[in-house]
């Protein structure tokens, strides 16, 4: 000990051999950081160009899976991939913990002996020839000008940045003002598009008729013909009813008194620009005006089966139309339209050219057009989803159910779950959107998880009717005449009952009670709950496929023949 | 010189790629499989809390009496590694007497807000300790000033015209925190605390490479981030002109023999003036009546320059950035939406309301502005005037504001407590 003592002495008044150590050890630990900073900054670089995490195979598997997901051999294989590329990412985490480690050490030894190099030395003043004098005012000159220039760039800099920074919340209810178009309430209370006001056949109205015959009169206010064909349902504006009809020579929009039926204006749609002169091709079960208007309060805007488009204010007065192109669509062209904002949009499935279309309101020109070339054909509408957080427009087609933002027409989400011809349009309630056709399934998709459905039914399958949901479910008619009652959350089935005529009108709910008219115009009215319990069964007396507009005390309903209007 | 500036480059770039803290994305289970809930951890109990304001006391005391009594610079260094082991590496950099400026702002502006004493404790002490004795706290205690001190290396001493420019920036950044705790918009000393990674080993990227860059730089421009960002520091400066027993050169009479002429790394040493102004008095006199003259205009038109800059001083604001990706959300110009939004809109709130408190809240800010635009002026102003008018030296004096008590100086003296002049040979300074 008294050794140790002795020699750690000796050493620290050698002065000459400290300095040499101190040299040696700034040397070999400086060269030995150098070293390791090179392995570092190759490891690093080597983990950038080959990033496990984000290894192309597997992401090329994982987007093959997408489009496989029954796949269970192609799972496994992400699955090993997946777990040599954890092993590697974590290897490389070891080796910069270790590495950063031993430069860390290196460097502070490195540090300590130039410091201590450093102590040895001292800084004495220099003696050069300027007039400290001179230099003193120089300084002083330049110091106050760098500061006067420095604020004045500031300023500067100040100003260029608050002219270019643009306040997006200056009022808000400037966010609210933007949103042009009719607000959800407004919506609400009237019946602008195919399956209501949400484009999901839920009705806000109260005071609803229960009990009518359109043989015997009862219960029905007024009964007009119907000008002319036409298998789009009703839309509503306040005292304002408007629907469409067309054959193979005109087309036609009629705007009729809500109190008595009498035909406010009648408008032919002709001269359309681009009007093609050939006939689309239609089955008498769809017609050359299928799909539903749909109004914004201040315009009517309509589409035929031809693919003119038109829009005129709720006077009748023509603002703009144009054609789409002619529609390659064996059945005739059927999805109704639906407002945004300040945007009409078009799910436009045709032929080659599949794709979600949205027209500025005001002058019909396009705001943008979403390409939808991986789905096939599809007669389904689009279901608008908007006041409860993000707004999205979904549509159904096989083999995929897209949601896409309705401001820019970018996918939000896809879902790989249909399948066949697909003519029935999504339910929605409760964040869980409802898609269906007939020899595919009915497949409940949870738009906050939408990768996988969250459950699949597929019995009695709809083929044209489109099914309806409440917060707890969902009822899906088919064209065979079965109603088939099954839990939102879970898929399974409550209830079914088979009527003896089919559907192709949809339901529609309204509180705690279903409408749903068969083919032959008998609206059957069933409680929506776990337990099939029939309220009432009311005749309109003709034939029917169109779906009703509920508006306060009053249900309208096209037949095949006439318009008829429900109420006391 | 070259060849140190090279090796220095290399090992800052590989540090701060070590440091980088890179998380492994989490599974996307889709067998039902819950994660566990984040556990964040608890609170410093209230006696480790005391502890460290007790540490907090001794440390500073010490550090005094080794300045004041011992004039030691050995025994400073000592406590500057214990202000790093143990305010930095131990307690990781938190609570700091720098970030506290932010909790006592917020506290006066938030009625909310209970501020605890320890952290009153943590931003006065400091202070009082200043006002009494100068800046003792930067010399060996506060661990951010500690870390920069012991890489320094080869110091030079800047300019005087980039010097008097860059000493501007600590009022600015201390305007911005100033500013911002006050609406409750964060604390951005915290945020951007550049060492904080090193003491807590992770952190991000540009925070680490920031760190590094001034550690690298601190190797021959010494303590940059005390001198010319600190926030603290500008209040420090204060205190510290006003000390009546601030550390001085000489223990005893300065004979202006010019041996600490080039001793002070942080150039905090004025030399003797010459006896004569160097300039014509009605010139000088003339200038500081413009520039007082001036003043308000600064003032205001700085105000006003700030406070049109409050929609993106706002966007700071946790409630305006979430308005504003709402708004994006909402007009369909993002489609991507974020964890926050998704949490908002979840919670079921009204984005109605989130947009007008916004609003108030970039009222806030513009009010903000011109309180800091106004300051910010006057700070200009002053600095023009400081550099206009002159003070006269008899002898080497330490600029008491500037003074980080290191005690560098104080080795180069050759006088000792009796006034008398001894040669020491051999002296080391750390
Ligand atoms: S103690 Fe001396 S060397 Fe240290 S900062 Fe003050 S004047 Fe500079």
């Amino acid at each position: 000990m008294v050794k140790m003592r002795l020699l750690f002495k000796e050493l620290a008044e050698d002065r000459p051999l400290l300095r040499k150590m101190a040299q040696r050890t700034a040397w070999i630990s400086g060269v030995f950081a150098l070293f390791l900073s090179v392995l570092l900054i190759l490891n690093y670089l080597q983990f950038k160009t080959h990033d496990p995490l984000h290894s192309p195979a597997l992401t090329q598997l994982m987007q093959q899976l997408q489009s496989d997901s029954e796949n269970q051999a192609l799972k496994e294989q992400i699955r090993a991939l997946d777990l040599l590329a954890r092993k590697a990412f974590f290897i490389h985490q070891w080796q910069l913990r270790t590495g950063s480690f031993l430069l860390l050490v290196s460097i502070i030894l490195m540090l300590s002996a130039i410091k201590y190099l450093r102590s040895l030395e001292r800084i004495l003043p220099s003696f050069d020839s300027k007039a400290a004098t001179d230099e003193l005012l120089l300084d002083r000159l330049s110091s106050r000008r760098l500061v006067i220039w420095s604020g004045a760039a500031l300023v500067l800099l100040a100003f260029v940045a608050g002219l270019l920074s643009e306040n997006q919340l200056k009022d808000p209810k400037a966010v609210e003002l933007a949103k042009t178009g009719p607000s959800l309430e407004e919506l609400r209370q009237n019946w602008p598009h195919f399956r209501g006001p949400d484009t999901n056949g839920h009705a806000y109205a109260d005071s609803l008729p229960t009990t009518w015959n359109g043989s015997s009169g009862e219960g029905i206010l007024w009964k007009v013909k119907s000008p002319k064909p036409g298998f789009n349902s009703i839309i509503v504006w306040g005292s304002k009813l408007f629907f469409s009809g067309a054959d193979e020579q005109t087309q036609s929009l009629y705007c009729l008194d809500v109190t008595n039926g009498n035909t406010i204006w009648e408008r032919e749609i002709k001269d359309v620009p681009g009007h093609p002169s050939e006939l689309p091709d239609v089955t008498k079960d769809t017609g050359f005006a299928a799909p539903t208007c749909a109004t914004d309060g201040q315009n009517l805007y309509t589409l035929f089966a031809n693919g003119d488009i038109a829009c005129v204010d709720l006077q009748g007065n023509f603002i703009w139309s144009k054609n789409l192109g002619l529609p390659k669509n064996h059945y005739g062209h059927s999805s109704s339209l639906v407002t945004y904002n300040d945007l009409l949009l078009v799910q436009y499935d045709h032929g080659e050219s599949k794709s979600l279309l949205a027209l500025r309101k005001s002058n019909g020109k396009t705001a943008y057009q979403t390409k939808r070339n991986d789905v096939q054909l599809s007669w389904a509408s689009p279901l608008l989803v908007q006041g409860s957080g993000r707004d999205e427009i979904i549509l159904s087609a096989t083999p995929f159910v897209i949601a896409y933002h309705p401001s820019t027409g970018k996918e939000i989400w896809r879902n790989k779950c249909m399948d066949g011809e697909v003519a029935p349009s999504p339910a929605y309630a409760a964040g869980r959107v409802f898609v269906v056709n007939e020899y595919a399934r009915l497949a409940a998709i949870d738009i906050a998880n939408p990768s996988i459905p969250l459950w699949i039914y597929e019995e009695d399958l709809s083929e044209v009717s489109s099914p309806v949901a409440n917060d707890e479910l969902v009822f899906m008619p088919s064209s065979y005449g079965t109603l088939t009652c099954l839990d939102a959350l879970t898929g399974v089935k409550q209830w079914s009952h088979d009527f003896d005529t089919g559907f192709y009108s949809s339901p529609i709910i309204a509180g705690d009670t279903i409408y749903l008219m068969d083919l032959k115009g008998v609206t059957h009215l069933i409680k929506a709950a776990r337990e099939y319990q029939l309220i009432g069964e009311n005749a309109l007396g003709e034939s029917a496929v169109t779906i009703p507009a509920f508006m306060t005390g009053r249900i309208y309903i096209r037949g095949d023949e006439h318009i008829y209007c429900i109420g006391s | 010189m070259k060849k140190w500036i090279f090796i220095s480059l290399l090992l800052f770039v590989s540090l701060s790629f070590t440091q980088v803290l890179q998380r492994f994305p989490k599974p996307d289970f889709q067998s039902g499989y819950e994660r566990p809930v984040m556990q964040t951890p608890a609170p410093r109990s209230l006696v480790l809390e005391y502890l460290d304001v007790g540490v907090l006391l001794l440390v500073l005391s010490l550090t005094t009496y080794f300045a004041h009594r011992r004039r030691s610079r050995r025994l400073i260094f000592t406590m500057m590694i214990f202000s790093i082991a143990y305010f930095g590496f131990f307690r990781k950099g938190c609570i700091c007497p720098v970030g506290s400026v932010q909790n006592v702002v917020y506290s006066f502006f938030n009625a909310d807000y209970v501020i605890p004493l320890t952290v009153v404790l943590f931003f006065l002490l400091p202070l009082i300790f200043t006002l009494f004795f100068g800046r003792t706290f930067c010399a060996a205690v506060c661990p951010l000033g500690a870390v920069q001190d012991v890489v320094v290396v080869k110091p030079l001493s800047l300019p005087k015209w980039l010097s008097s420019v860059l000493s501007l920036f600590p009022f600015i950044y201390l305007g911005f925190a100033v500013l911002f705790a006050s609406v409750g918009a964060g604390f951005i000393i915290c945020r951007y605390d550049p060492f904080v990674g090193f003491f807590r080993l992770s952190g991000s990227f540009n925070m680490i490479f920031l760190g590094g860059f001034l550690l690298l730089l601190g190797t021959i421009v010494a303590r940059p981030y005390c001198r010319f960002l600190c926030p603290y520091g500008v209040l420090l400066n204060w205190f510290s002109r006003l000390s009546r027993r601030h550390v001085r050169i000489t223990p005893s009479v300065c004979i202006n023999c010019r041996l600490c002429e080039a001793s002070c790394p942080f150039d905090a040493i004025h030399k003797p003036t010459t006896a004569e102004i160097p300039e014509d008095k009605i010139v000088l006199v003339r200038r500081i009546i413009l520039i007082c003259i001036l003043l308000p205009l600064m003032m205001v038109s700085s105000g006003w320059m700030i406070s049109r800059l409050y929609v993106p001083l706002a966007s700071v604001h946790p409630v305006v950035s979430l308005a504003e990706e709402i708004k994006l959300e909402d007009s369909g110009l993002r489609t991507e939406v974020s964890d926050a939004t998704q949490a908002f809109r979840a919670a079921g709130k009204s984005t109605a309301d989130l947009f007008a408190e916004a609003h108030a809240v970039q009222q806030k800010v513009k009010t903000g502005g011109w309180i800091l635009g106004g300051f910010l002026g006057l700070i200009f102003g002053f600095k023009l005037i400081r550099l206009t008018a002159y003070r006269r030296y008899s002898e080497y004096e330490i600029d008491q504001g500037d003074c980080l008590s290191c005690g560098r100086c104080f080795s180069y003296c050759p006088v000792d407590k009796n006034g008398q002049t001894i040669i020491r040979l051999n002296t080391e300074v750390t």
